[in-house]
């Protein structure tokens, strides 16, 4: 039999004293104090604990209640298991080749105690469990009634958000269809939200979780979920089903707003796309070129909204709703006259010009929302060109790029079948379209 | 008795050896050396090649762990691309499930059940090497896309990236066209036809195979668990087996099953998938419940507490198993009586699992716990798997784990249970089953000192992911911005990895240190109480000299305490074996390794079959479809050939010192 | 072997632990797995059947329960005469074991012709196809398991057929062997593709001389191997196959009659159910 000598059983506790010794004088570092006091804050934007609505509070109540059973049965079940652990250790050499202690088989009775204690608690857990079950469901009866609906739909990687009782003019007499928008759900704060879930490609899965926990988007199945924002705010949401290449990065945003704002959103919504005329396109060419930053990032810097923007989301959402000051008239028209020439029109809709297609996101108020590239960069026209520029580096496989169902992206397939460039675009004409697409709000 | 001992003691009671004539190429008879382990029959080489394979994968599924957690060390990080990181979540799952611990566990049905049973094999040793060779087809057909990174040429189109669950209808050819996702369907396939066989081998060798007087009563809890395992096993798999079937006829023959335009339901997939997923689970932690249970009475030189209960809640856990799938689908929008009936089920399933836990302190009571490292494993199982089921417990509660599905929380929680449980189980298990079947002792303090890195490796890593999920980060994701708050539990995350792969790493460069130079040991160094101890380190190919009569629940503690009747009664065993012609052993075989090499070839172009066959850049053939037939043809001709060849057989006599000489052709 | 007759006990195995035979303990196990296997394919089957997509094949439209009732008469029929092959060899009776898995394999053959008539007629006549219905789907994923499961029944049998020939002292046997059994297995393949296919489309009134020339090539083979396998049939001398082999015929046994019975649940839940 071996055993580690003594000298090793020195060395154990000295690396064992000095490891307990270092990580001490480490957390009393106050930087590491921060740092681990942020793992555990559960501060985030997409914290399930700090939520906003009933059924997310709902929901965390119950995981507390499942924590506070568990912790109890962790502290008896573990003061028992660390009791027996010390007290019944060989505590010497002769101890370990002493008569080993009596043969004892078990207690019955003490089983069959322990096994009822366990079901005990867990009808605690079942109980709160079986009623958040009823409640998380569907919107409350007596709710019912002011409750909106809206359809969310996956696509790989982006959401689109249908508004089906707010319906607006097709231009040109082409009847009417739901209010659309993409990437942002607008709805108003405390009022119960009905979203049925839909896909038209693989899984995705519709997560706010300040809101409410996620419900898949299943093909061929009518799924729903419902949440109701206690107070205006801006939350964040997120794809929580694997649904391909790109799936970590098919983010989405729900901005809720006091009745009066939330009407006066739908009011502006319902318009056509706004449109900047310009005497001629004679005077783009004297719009100053923008020198743009490297490609490259440093890792750290957040890509979904600058320090400014995160200090006061709703606040800074609000300030993109107005018409940017210094609009350039001729280079919006130039970046209109490119986004047709350059076939973004086949893909994307801009209610009232000519953007037409639906493959893509509706872009009529694109301007107007705080992020693109579904949630991933801030709506900041050095972050806009960046993304037209090389969407394939912040979006891998995206439609936009590769092209889907038909319709060429950035590449188009050869006679050989290989990919080559379709569209290509400067820097000037890149400019003029964020100016464009700028403008829509 | 004696004449049911002597017949006992072989498997192929009844038949002759077979006529040379009868055969393709002569019987190898080799005992060292490649061909020897190529064709051998032998339960504990078998089970050696397992773990050998098993620990390779282990340590592979490891390195793709540590490419994701380097890549998710900060925000925005470019370290790998999105590509290749969901082929890395997708093989590190399927890796340590299928290819790491499921063959480990299968590494010790074959070192283990036969002794612990009192055999000298398994029911079916041909069909024990087949599963063996068909496992490491469908691991090379598993992994084969990786060869693509390095190989442009061969268009595989990378590793696999589904998943390793692998949701219709991402796995359709609209979605994901490259033959990493058919090479993953029939991977898994071959992988599940493996552990079939297997399973059938271990169930009839638990019950039919029994020394005289082991009742099933008396059944060491390691051999319950197995048995239990390889129930599941026979009857969960069927499941995906269907499902990939379904898949791969999606995909190559255009049925409709997971297609949602002919109007395919993809939810099916996901119950197919986890009615099998589901006692999966347990199929990868009975085992190792059932190595604690050998390991702690062990140490705390005392009888399992409650035997017959953690039995019981072991077939329990079985049951229940198969009706608590649903559980993985509570986002799917069953409807609230489905959810309801699962979220119950499901918190059932934790009272036989706590049982379990009360029963361990229960032999822990009273004893004298000797913190060998194997004990230090086994009681760091019983504190992490406990954490992990704590966190499962939460699971159950269907509104809040629509907050934890799919999000790091989730992750947090089967880590507990599978690296916590399982595989600190099985890192017991290795220190406690080294010296018997490598005759040599690994040094306690190295022990140690991996253990301490692993154990607080493991927490650093995965103990700050559950508020990583609970602060709304999802799984599955490639990257993650800086500004959500998830950046200092991920960087933690990464550094306790770091730990984790330290320790792993430390732990198995002692094994190989150990194996050369660790200090020799006897038959039963650390006190055992099962009958492995009872014959020599490394034990010989027969097992037993005497096959044992077996009168109580540890049937080597009772031989060491009742020492003259046991001597008596081995000698008149060994005397009524030598009268029947003395020790009966099956013969070596080509024709499972055959078998299964005609099965690879079959599969593998099987996968790729709607393809033209490529060789140095020309054209070959217009399909795959003459290879994948000629590799069914080689695999039933083999099959035939085997069971023309019959079992075969040749004797051991020992004599009085221990000594084995072999003699072959004689009848008896 | 007659002298050993006696002491075979065909219902107690002495030297397992539990009395079963181990091969017998392992082909129940299987079938249990297999049980699983069915029941996924069965499920799949009924779920779709419970949520048929809009121009979804109308199951009755297409069955011809006629014939079908009549394969599964068949089916059944070899079952009784599988268990008689048993009965057979555990007499020491390997003549009659031989007539009873020709016979087995046989009507299992004309089972296995009905099922390629029925896809080929439902593909051909009734245009449902794998891919352009669901019922299409899951109707031959089920039934094409099934069927596969009889073929490889009869392929075991033709294995089993074919070794009881296996000489007690015999040399040279093996390439004998192979070419027997490749006799036999051409016999079935012909049969169940081609001899019963074109008689039930005789029976349903197309013109035999017609149906003989047009598959003139594989029938002409067939019988050549069929004259092959009863040039190997003619009585040789002792051979290694025996009562002592009882056990290997009725763990096939066993797996044929389970296949049988795994039909008439998919007869009752594909077909009968749709005529409720």
């Amino acid at each position: 039999m071996t055993r580690p000598r003594l000298v090793h059983r020195n060395i154990l506790r000295l690396v064992t004293a000095s490891f307990a010794g270092l990580s001490l004088a480490l957390l009393s570092g106050c930087k590491l104090v921060d740092a681990v006091h942020q793992i555990f804050s559960l501060s985030g934007p997409q914290s399930t604990m700090v939520t906003a609505g009933p059924v997310a509070k709902s929901q965390w109540d119950l995981f507390m209640v499942t924590v506070y059973v568990t912790t109890f049965i962790f502290i008896v079940v573990g003061a028992v298991l660390a009791y027996a652990q010390i007290k019944f250790r060989a505590k010497s050499e002769a101890d370990e080749h002493a008569e080993p202690p009596p043969q004892g088989h078990g207690n019955p009775f003490v089983e069959i105690g322990l096994i009822a204690a366990s079901v005990f608690l867990l009808v605690i857990i079942a109980i709160p469990t079986l009623k958040g079950i009823w409640y998380t469901h569907d919107v409350p009866d007596e709710d019912k009634a002011n409750a909106i609906d809206v359809t969310a739909t996956g696509y790989q990687w982006w959401f689109k958000f249908e508004y089906p009782t707010e319906m607006v003019k097709l231009p040109g007499g082409a009847g009417e269809a739901p209010l659309v928008t993409g990437n942002e759900l607008v709805v108003p704060a405390g009022v119960p939200v009905r979203v049925q879930l839909r896909t038209v490609d693989v899984i995705h899965s519709f997560w706010i979780p300040k809101l409410a926990g996620k419900v898949d988007m299943m093909p061929n199945r009518g799924n729903f979920l419902w949440f109701k924002a206690d107070h205006p705010g801006y939350f964040y949401g997120q794809c929580a089903e694997y649904c391909g290449e790109s799936h970590a990065i098919m983010r989405f945003r729900v901005i809720a707003l006091s009745a009066p704002d939330y009407a006066k959103w739908l009011e502006n919504q319902k318009q056509a796309a706004r449109t900047v005329t310009a005497s001629s396109l004679a005077a783009a060419a004297a719009a100053p070129t923008v020198q743009f930053a490297s490609m490259k990032f440093d890792a750290g810097a957040a890509l979904s909204g600058s320090p400014q923007f995160d200090a006061d989301p709703l606040g800074a959402w609000k300030a993109m709703q107005k018409p940017e000051a210094g609009e350039n008239a001729a280079l919006i028209a130039t970046g209109r006259k490119l986004f047709n020439e350059k076939t973004c029109v086949k893909c994307h809709m801009v209610r009232g010009h000519e953007g037409i297609g639906i493959t893509g996101p509706d872009l009529t108020r694109v301007g107007a929302r705080s992020t693109i590239a579904a949630g991933v960069l801030e709506n900041t026209q050095d972050l806009m060109h960046k993304w037209i520029k090389d969407p394939e580096y912040f979006k891998p496989g995206n439609k936009m790029f590769h092209g889907i169902g038909g319709m060429t992206g950035y590449m188009a397939p050869n006679d050989k079948g290989d990919l080559v460039p379709n569209i290509i675009l400067n820097d000037t004409e890149i400019t003029a379209l964020v100016a464009y697409l700028h403008s829509l709000k | 008795m004696a004449e049911a001992i002597a017949k006992h003691a072989f498997t192929g009671a009844g038949h002759p050896p077979a006529k040379a004539t009868f055969e393709l190429m002569a019987r190898p008879t080799a005992k060292t050396g490649l061909i020897s382990w190529l064709t051998t029959v032998d339960h504990k080489k078998i089970g050696m090649l397992y773990g050998g394979f098993a620990i390779l994968f282990f340590l592979i599924g490891g390195l793709e762990a540590l490419m994701i957690r380097t890549q998710l060390m900060v925000p925005n990080n470019r370290f790998i691309g999105a590509q290749l990181y969901n082929e890395l979540f997708t093989m590190h799952g399927t890796t340590m499930i299928f290819l790491a611990v499921m063959p480990l566990n299968a590494a010790f049905f074959n070192l283990l059940i036969p002794i612990q049973v009192g055999a000298r094999d398994v029911a079916f040793p041909r069909l024990n090497a087949f599963s063996l060779w068909v496992w490491v087809v469908g691991a090379f057909l598993l992994n084969v896309g990786w060869l693509s990174h390095i190989v442009p040429s061969w268009q595989f189109g990378g590793a696999p990236d589904v998943g390793w669950f692998g949701y219709a209808p991402l796995t359709s050819k609209v979605f994901t066209p490259d033959l990493s996702t058919d090479l993953w369907v029939l991977g898994l396939q071959i992988l599940g036809l493996s552990s079939i066989v297997a399973s059938l081998n271990f169930i009839v060798t638990i019950i039919n195979m029994r020394a005289p007087g082991l009742t099933m009563m008396r059944l060491p809890v390691f051999c319950w668990m197995a048995l239990v395992t390889s129930f599941l096993l026979i009857l969960a798999l069927p499941a995906i087996a269907i499902a990939l079937v379904e898949v791969m006829f999606d995909r190559n023959f255009g049925t409709n099953f997971f297609e949602v335009s002919g109007g395919g339901q993809p939810i099916l997939w996901q119950h197919l998938f986890w009615v099998f997923g589901h006692p999966e689970v347990y199929i990868l932690i009975l085992p190792p419940m059932g190595y604690v249970s050998e390991i702690l009475p062990t140490f705390a030189r005392k009888p399992l507490f409650g035997y017959p209960i953690i039995v019981f809640s072991g077939v329990a856990i079985g049951f229940i198993g198969f009706g608590v799938w649903s559980h993985h689908m509570f986002t799917t929008g069953m409807g609230v009586v489905a959810t309801a009936a699962f979220s119950i089920a499901t918190m059932a399933i934790a009272v036989p699992t706590g049982v379990k836990i009360f029963n361990w302190i229960g032999t822990l009571w009273g004893g004298q716990i000797m913190t060998r490292v194997p004990m230090m494993f086994a009681l760091g199982f019983i504190w992490m798997f406990m954490l992990g089921g704590f966190s499962g417990i939460m699971h159950s509660a269907a509104p809040a784990d629509a907050q934890q599905q799919d999000s790091y929380f989730v992750i947090a929680h089967f880590h507990y249970v599978l690296i916590g449980g399982a595989t600190f189980a099985l890192l017991a298990a290795i220190h406690y089953w080294f010296p018997k079947f490598f005759g040599r002792m690994v040094p306690e303090f190295w022990g140690k000192v991996s253990f301490w890195l692993i154990f607080v490796g493991f927490n650093c890593t995965f103990f700050p992911m559950h508020f990583l999920g609970l602060n709304g980060m999802p799984r599955r994701t490639w990257t993650y911005d800086s500004n959500m708050g998830w950046n200092e539990g991920n960087f933690f995350a990464t550094m306790g990895a770091y730990l984790l792969g330290l320790g792993i790493f430390t732990y198995f460069a002692v094994l190989v240190w150990s194996f050369f130079k660790g200090q020799k040991c006897g038959n039963d160094p650390w006190d055992g109480r099962t009958l492995e101890w009872s014959i020599p380190s490394p034990p010989p190919e027969h097992n037993f000299a005497a096959i044992p009569n077996v009168h109580a629940r540890d049937a080597w503690w009772y031989e060491k305490t009742h020492q003259d009747e046991i001597a008596a009664e081995k000698a008149a065993h060994i005397k009524a074996e030598e009268s029947h012609g003395g020790i009966h052993m099956p013969d070596q075989s080509w024709y499972p390794l055959f078998a299964a090499a005609g099965l690879g070839l079959a599969a593998f172009n099987f996968a790729q079959l709607h393809h033209p066959v490529m060789m140095m850049g020309n054209q070959v053939l217009s399909s795959h479809l003459p290879l994948a037939l000629t590799g069914g043809v080689i695999m039933v001709a083999a099959l035939y050939l085997w069971s023309l060849e019959g079992p075969g057989g040749y004797h051991i006599h020992l004599d009085a010192n221990g000594n084995a000489t072999e003699s072959r052709g004689d009848h008896h | 072997m007659s002298s050993h007759a006696a002491t075979i006990d065909h219902h107690h195995d002495a030297t397992t632990s539990t009395g079963i035979p181990n091969k017998k303990l392992l082909w129940w196990a299987f079938l249990a797995s297999d049980c699983m296997f069915f029941g996924a394919l069965i499920s799949t089957h009924l779920v779709y059947r419970l949520n048929p997509p809009p121009g979804n094949a109308i199951p009755t439209q297409v069955f011809n329960i006629e014939l079908t009732s009549f394969s599964t008469f068949i089916l059944l029929m070899s079952s009784l005469l599988m268990a008689l092959a048993v009965n057979a060899i555990q007499k020491g009776n390997i003549r009659s074991t031989r007539t009873m898995l020709l016979g087995t394999m046989f009507f299992g053959c004309i089972f296995l012709g009905g099922q390629v008539y029925e896809f080929a007629h439902f593909v051909a006549v009734k245009k449902m196809t794998l891919s352009n219905s669901i019922f299409g789907s899951t109707f031959y994923t089920l039934t094409g398991t099934h069927g596969t499961h009889v073929a490889i029944g009869v392929l075991l049998l033709g294995m089993m057929y074919v070794r009881t020939f296996k000489p007690a002292h015999g040399e040279s046997g093996l390439l004998r062997n192979f070419a027997h059994l490749a006799a036999v297995c051409t016999v079935m393949a012909v049969s169940f593709i081609w001899l019963v296919p074109s008689g039930i489309e005789a029976i349903y009134g197309a013109p035999v001389g017609e149906l003989l020339s047009h598959h003139a090539v594989p029938f002409g083979i067939g019988a050549v191997a069929l004259a092959v396998v009863f040039w190997f049939a003619r009585s040789g001398g002792e051979v290694e196959f025996g009562e002592k082999n009882a056990i290997d015929v009725e763990a096939i046994g066993l797996y044929w009659h389970f296949v049988d019975i795994v039909w008439i649940i998919i007869f009752t839940a594909v077909y009968l159910l749709e005529y409720l």
